[in-house]
């Protein structure tokens, strides 16, 4: 499964530009599953058909990851960036970032570096370029951050974990699933970090009874972090409750039950900044049953977002096993 | 309707957004005489119907929601046998030190919210509030069994007792919104000895303190020509502004502003003078921030009015209102519903009814 998760983090894919993320799983997807179709706002929707009796569930992860997007470009060729989704700033300068099209550009701020910037507005790159004439990029370019994936030990990082271990899990889930009553509809959505907007067209297309998101939450095991019980390597958290949604208590129970039976890790999650696909599936048309299943993730929205890769198999089994049986709560 | 037993009782009860049932069970039972369907959705709002009865059901409807959930705190991690909080929807955490609690565990346990004694603080943390992260519950038992019997995720209450102040005032936890819900007690039963033509869904809703989520989809899935949210509103009280405020004892106010459709901002300001209701105005130039909020925008747009009914101390557990009002507010409804009519529809554009949902 690293292949496949390296593949997919390495990819580029902020919101609003996920093309490449979705001809990645669709090519994984192909053949495995009953109809494959990508919607008006770009979701990739693959439908996994149970043999009946079951529920319409909703599986969403979300292909998008946070980005920057050229917004001006100087005389002497630097240019200035706007933020897709929330990126970490402290984390920007220095870093690299990368185009759709493979161009690198170096990411730095006015304040000459040394305790990074204080706003996006001091952030520039340096694409090599000496003139607006000779940049390789123009206003409305949108990129990604520049980070290979890293195996540290049992732990993985990269850019984009978030949510791309998402999408992995549930691929891998899609291919691992055997028998099911259940229509399994796994959703690859588009623009969550932008507000979930994927997922909202994604679920009142589908109508699911059930939806889960597959998502990071983030982790309370580092120094100095706030109290969070949820720690690396103790197993894929059960969403109670975060700043956008609570969790159906039923969908809550029927992740524990199905962990508990397949003697299987688990941490229980109350998150108080964040949110998933959840969060907006839930109140889509007359209201949806909807939890998410977290994969524990340091430093999310940096360039080196870290998982435990026990974790993601864990996550596997659990949420394989929550679609191969009947739901129940 | 005894209002003041019913306060007490929804007031008493546990519901946090999400975790309605235990109030979702004591409506149904006060309201059960005065509707003639029950339905709880999947997010589990609790929609009663009433069906039109004279002089035939016109298939127009109104939805009526008055929100179920309080605000509380979840266990978000347990230290040395303390559990740690946040909070679920905007409780005033500066109310919280020394607070009674309900830990609901794998069963109920009594808690205490603890806080160092003020001997040991340095002079500038006596000045600021506890933050989050300071504050612990104390169940008085050792960490083991707090570990067995508590786990992330389990929900607080705060434990307040309903207090009959004096000349008809309450004070308790969770008036905001039980005094809407009871409101709408109070209209069902009122109706239920009047005429009326449109069929009404009174709905308990739940998740508003958290978004708005019941309201949102309960009119998505009912799908009315007209809706009132009734919520409460800053009643007048030391510290705050007569602009800022509504009067207490005085009637409910009938929003003005963006949330509200003209048309039933005039016909319950009508209802009101006809019937000789008290009721006052609050301007509320942008979001209600109430359900009403959610229900204008369901679908292809509902004519929506939000009323408050006026309270002192939101959001702590002293909450404190005067009786009438909640009736007035309940009657005031149940006026504006039996004068509901084909004229009314036409002001508002209504095509024949939509029918039942």
């Amino acid at each position: 499964m690293k292949d496949l998760i390296k593949k997919l983090v390495e990819a580029f894919g902020p919101s609003g530009y996920e093309d490449q993320v979705r001809a990645i799983i669709q090519a994984e997807a192909a053949g495995k599953a009953d109809e494959i179709r990508t919607d008006n706002l770009g979701n990739l929707i693959v439908l996994k058909k149970g043999s009946g009796g079951g529920e319409r569930i909703m599986i969403s992860a979300h292909m998008d990851e946070i980005g920057l997007m050229v917004s001006y470009i100087d005389k002497k060729g630097f240019a200035r960036i706007g933020n897709i989704g929330g990126i970490a700033l402290a984390t920007l300068t220095g870093s690299r970032a990368r185009f759709a099209d493979g161009t690198i550009a170096v990411l730095y701020n006015e304040k000459d570096g040394w305790m990074g910037p204080g706003t996006l507005a001091e952030c520039f790159i340096d694409t090599g370029a000496t003139s607006p004439e000779d940049s390789p990029v123009k206003v409305g370019d949108v990129a990604c951050i520049h980070r290979p994936f890293e195996e540290l030990g049992g732990r993985l990082v990269s850019k984009a974990m978030d949510d791309r271990i998402g999408c992995a899990v549930a691929l891998q889930a899609l291919l691992d699933m055997a028998e099911s009553p259940n229509d399994v509809y796994f959703v690859f959505s588009t623009q969550e970090e932008v507000g979930c907007r994927g997922a909202m067209v994604a679920a009142f297309g589908i109508e699911p009874e059930v939806a889960v998101a597959v998502d990071v939450t983030l982790t309370g095991d580092i120094p100095l972090a706030k109290p969070m019980s949820v720690e690396l390597g103790k197993g894929p958290a059960v969403k109670v409750k975060d700043a956008g949604m609570l969790a159906h208590p039923g969908v809550k129970k029927w992740m524990v039950a199905t962990a508990e039976k397949l003697a299987l890790p688990y941490q229980l999650e109350v998150l108080t900044g964040g949110t998933t696909d959840a969060y907006t599936i839930q109140t889509s048309r007359d209201g949806i049953a909807a939890g998410c299943l977290s994969i524990p993730t340091r430093y999310v929205h940096s360039p080196s977002e870290m998982v435990d890769y026990n974790d993601v198999l864990n996550s596997v089994k659990l949420l394989v096993g929550m679609l191969s049986a009947p739901v129940s709560w | 309707m005894d209002t003041v037993a019913l306060l007490r009782k929804l007031s008493q009860a546990s519901g946090i957004s999400g975790y309605e049932g235990e109030v979702r069970d004591i409506v149904r039972q006060a309201i059960e005489p005065f509707a003639d369907e029950f339905r709880t959705d999947t997010l589990g709002n609790l929609i009663a119907t009433r069906r039109g009865t004279e002089p035939v059901s016109t298939g127009h409807s109104i939805m009526l929601a008055a929100h179920m959930d309080e605000i509380g705190l979840i266990v978000k991690d347990i230290k040395d046998g303390f559990p740690r909080v946040t909070d679920v929807g905007g409780i005033d955490y500066r109310t919280l030190l020394g607070q009674e609690v309900i830990v609901h565990g794998q069963r109920d346990l009594p808690g205490v919210i603890g806080s160092r004694p003020p001997h040991v603080l340095s002079a500038a943390d006596y000045e600021k509030p506890v933050p989050w992260d300071m504050l612990f519950i104390d169940t008085g038992l050792p960490q083991e069994t707090v570990t067995q019997l508590v786990h992330i995720g389990d929900l607080v209450t705060l434990r307040r007792e309903f207090l009959e102040l004096s000349e008809g005032y309450v004070s308790g936890k969770t008036f905001d919104d039980r005094a809407g819900v009871a409101s709408l007690a109070v209209c069902l039963e009122l109706l239920a000895s009047m005429k009326h033509s449109w069929d009404v869904y009174a709905v308990s809703t739940i998740q508003e303190e958290t978004g708005l989520k019941g309201a949102t989809v309960a009119a998505f899935g009912l799908n009315p020509d007209i809706g009132i949210a009734v919520d409460v509103g800053f009643g007048a009280q030391p510290g705050v502004s007569e602009n800022e405020s509504i009067k207490m004892n005085a009637g409910p106010a009938l929003a003005i502003g963006p949330n509200v459709h003209p048309r039933m901002q005039a016909r319950l300001s009508a209802t009101a003078d006809k019937f000789e209701i008290p009721l006052q105005k609050e301007v509320i130039p942008g979001g209600s921030g109430t359900d009403g909020w959610a229900i204008q925008v369901a679908r292809s747009g509902i004519p929506t009015a939000v009323l408050s009914i006026p309270l002192r101390y939101m959001h702590t557990s002293v909450e404190t209102m005067h009786i009438k009002d909640i009736e007035r507010t309940g009657r005031l409804m149940a006026l504006f519903i039996s004068g509901l009519d084909d004229a009314f529809a036409n002001e508002l554009g209504l095509e024949g009814g939509k029918g039942a949902a």
